[in-house]
């Protein structure tokens, strides 16, 4: 669709942009990324013939883009900007209507029926229609912004180059907006190529990325582009994480901000509240912890600050405790406590079965939490199978994020101690 | 159903408007013909008038003063009222459309000092170019305001090549100013009597004009007429903004000029006839744009029709309010221009637009 070989350009005296090189194919949305100033709206500007080239080629379906007159590139490729000035009341319908400016034909150039039929057309996508005859300053941000792409798809392009569309856009206007062109990228095979801000947002609608810095291109290529933290931080300049997001196979960079709150260090045995009500069990920490669960409420890997213990969850309710900060267990009220200088478990038996919260004075990576939940697994284990028991129970195990780290022999180690000595409590009860 | 239902209505609007505007123009041409200090009936105004354009009277005789002062007095009169009106009205449209610019009007881009200065220099060293006569003002008045023209686009062209509106605005500002010192200066070393002249002249007026008159600026209405109309569209898409034109194919730079040019012939050709109107240009497009909304299309015919309604209207009230004396025209349209417009701004301000 769109062909980019060695180009520069830019102001007259010195390039911004230096040996660019880029494809983008027909029907695929192409994303490109990079920080202000890194010359995504000067190639932009190349591309839509308001900068000068000063080497190099741009090619619109093979044809060098400087040979296409005004109109015939209007045609083919329309420009979705950030939102824009209109002056005077005009209404949304005669906005849209310019966007037939190219295919007016005519010594009147007044609108045809086929212009009629594509306004229409173009109303009832983007969901305008409603608004048709309202004036284009009353409407919010949101609104415009679709208004506005409806005059860029009433040009009827191939192309449509979008410099930052959801900039000012709230997430739902964001969504609504990348969620219209990707249905009519899929269903009408439209070229997109948009410079977008958001990387989360990118990673979730682009198909290929180009990442600029200092007017080259780093890297051209699919999503796994977002997926290399170094390169990112280079460019950006910010601390990322690469996450997976929970239901699309994409990547989810996540911000680290340069400050740091500084905490003193918190003394273990202090730094808890703990709770007996009737039928339930809580415990406070001060600041969250670094959990990893599989109980009722609280499972995966999370930050908590809230544990318990209860028999029903309407007991939560019962004693004001934040249903979205816990992590909870099903349990009867038969609990044993056991401490040392850095870890501390709670162990609930309920009919023979066991659930088991343990807290951690020590460091994890996520790898290293995955790992202690096992080590935690394997001790229980260890503990039934030595008296003959069986129990498929839930536990939570819970890091400080201060101090050394705790190795998964220790962890095997306290745990089979708790679990056992919890076993021949009950074997005692019974 | 219901969408083409209110568009039917619409367009039903619009050309009500249109038959309203054009029938008001014919009625109150025809009271700026039958009001004077010399009654002539309806019947005869309009045997003349048809008599003499299409050769189809019906009366048999008519006294030979009366033809004289509805076909060599009042009617050229009118015509010229019309004319300039409906060229200062159009112009104003262009201006605002273009420049982005609510208080754009035709004086803003400094062709009409051009035109003025050429009047005031004719006034003052009373000179008339042979076989030109009493006709040498407005034709130098033209003529300087064309050179103006130039002076500005070359301004502009200089420094910014994408001809920027503000430099367009600045540019206009600076030829003005300039012309309006040099006009003053002249005028303050002239006599009482060729002041007197000159201040007269620039208050405007259409009386005692003759066809002569007509003649001049009707070539340079229909040409400048002509490239505005054909630039509505250009008009509308400037209002996104120059970048967002050029993204949905408008030669911005290339209909910028034509426009400056056809709405920059339109008031040259007006001032040179009739010295400088004010108002005319700044409220009547705004009027128009109340009730019909902003679209160029309809904006630009509406705004000739109306504003030659509206000068034809002025001068009648300028020359029967204090008879036989007559009041500069240019006090008269904003005596009643401004009124009419603040009432306007504050029913839309309560009803909203339609």
């Amino acid at each position: 669709m769109i062909k980019i070989e060695n180009l520069v350009g830019g102001y007259t005296n010195s390039p911004i942009l230096t040996d660019v090189n880029l494809e983008i194919h027909r029907g695929e949305f192409f994303a490109l990324l990079g920080p202000n100033g890194s010359g995504k709206t000067t190639l932009f500007k190349m591309i839509t013939g308001q900068l000068p080239i000063q080497s190099g080629n741009i090619l619109l379906s093979g044809k060098e883009i400087s040979s296409y007159s005004k109109l015939e590139k209007a045609k083919k490729v329309a420009v979705l900007t950030q939102e824009i000035q209109v002056s005077f009341d005009y209404t949304v319908e005669e906005i849209i209507s310019l966007g037939r400016y190219p295919h007016q034909k005519g010594m009147l150039k007044s609108l045809s029926k086929e212009d009629h039929y594509i306004i229409e057309e173009v109303m009832d996508i983007t969901k305008i229609s409603n608004f048709r005859k309202t004036q284009f300053r009353k409407l919010s941000g949101g609104e415009k912004q679709r208004v506005l792409l409806a005059k860029a798809l009433a040009q009827e392009p191939e192309l449509l180059l979008l410099d930052e569309p959801t900039n000012h856009l709230d997430i739902k206007h964001t969504f609504q907006l990348l969620d219209l062109l990707k249905e009519r990228q899929l269903s009408k095979g439209l070229t997109i190529f948009s410079i977008l801000h958001d990387l989360n947002v990118a990673s979730l609608y682009a198909d290929r990325f180009a990442l600029l810095h200092n007017g080259t291109f780093i890297e051209v290529g699919d999503v796994e582009l977002l997926r290399k933290e170094e390169q990112l931080q280079k460019v950006y300049q910010v601390k990322v994480n690469a996450q997976s997001h929970p239901t699309v196979p994409k990547p989810q960079l996540l911000m680290t901000p340069n400050y740091t709150k500084i905490k003193d260090k918190i003394n273990f045995t202090d730094s808890y509240e703990m709770t007996q009500y009737e039928n339930l069990t809580h415990i406070q920490f001060a600041e969250p912890l670094r959990t990893i669960s599989n109980g009722a409420f609280g499972d995966g890997i999370q930050w908590l600050k809230h544990f318990c213990i209860a028999s029903d969850e309407n007991l939560l309710k019962k004693y004001g405790i934040p249903y979205e900060q816990v992590g909870c267990m099903a349990s009867t009220d038969n609990i044993m406590v056991t401490q040392n200088s850095h870890m501390m478990a709670v162990v609930g038996e309920e009919k023979g079965s066991f659930n088991i919260l343990l807290f951690i004075d020590g460091h994890f990576s996520d790898g290293e939490l995955v790992n202690g939940f096992m080590a935690l697994t394997e001790g229980k284990m260890q503990a039934l199978k030595n008296l003959s028991m069986n129990s498929t129970d839930t536990q939570l195990l819970a890091a400080t994020q201060q101090g050394r780290k705790v190795s998964a022999g220790e962890i095997r180690e306290f745990v089979f101690n708790v679990t056992t000595e919890a076993i021949s409590r009950y074997l005692q009860m019974i | 159903m219901q969408n083409l239902s209110i568009r039917r209505l619409l367009n039903n609007k619009i050309v009500w408007l249109y038959i309203f505007s054009g029938g008001l123009l014919l009625c109150t041409g025809l009271l700026g013909l039958f009001l004077s200090s010399v009654t002539v009936p309806v019947p005869t105004i309009l045997h003349i008038v048809l008599e003499k354009i299409v050769g189809m009277g019906w009366l048999q005789e008519v006294p030979k003063n009366e033809e004289m002062i509805i076909w060599n007095i009042r009617l050229p009169r009118v015509v010229l009222a019309f004319c300039v009106g409906a060229s200062l009205a159009l112009a104003g449209a262009a201006f605002q459309g273009l420049l982005r610019n609510p208080l754009a009007d035709p004086y803003t881009i400094g062709v009409s000092s051009g035109a003025s200065l050429g009047a005031v220099l004719v006034l003052f060293f009373q000179v008339s170019i042979i076989g030109l006569g009493s006709f040498t003002l407005p034709v130098v008045a033209i003529i300087s305001g064309l050179i103006t023209l130039i002076v500005v686009f070359g301004l502009v062209q200089l420094s910014s090549r994408s001809l920027a509106i503000e430099t367009i605005i600045l540019a206009g500002i600076i030829v003005s100013s300039f012309i309006g010192a040099l006009v003053s200066l002249i005028i303050s070393l002239g006599d009482k009597d060729v002041m007197t002249q000159i201040i007269y002249w620039l208050y405007g007026s259409v009386g005692m004009r003759g066809w002569e008159y007509v003649q001049l600026i009707i070539p340079f209405m229909v040409i400048g007429t002509i490239i505005l109309f054909y630039h509505y569209r250009e008009l509308n898409a400037l209002a996104l903004g120059e970048d967002a034109a050029d993204h949905i194919g408008v030669n911005v730079k290339k209909g910028k000029a034509f426009i400056l040019v056809g709405a920059s012939l339109l008031t040259g050709a007006a001032v040179a006839v009739s010295g400088s109107i004010g108002f005319v240009g700044l409220v009547v497009p705004h009027l128009v744009r109340l009730v019909i909304g902003p679209n160029h299309r309809h904006v630009l015919p509406l705004s000739l029709l109306t504003g030659g309604t509206f000068l034809i209207l002025a001068d009648l009230l300028s020359r029967t309010i204090i008879a036989p004396k007559e009041l500069p025209i240019g006090v008269v349209t904003a005596l009643i221009g401004a009124p009419v417009f603040a009432f306007l701004l504050i029913r839309e301000r309560m009803g909203g637009r339609g």
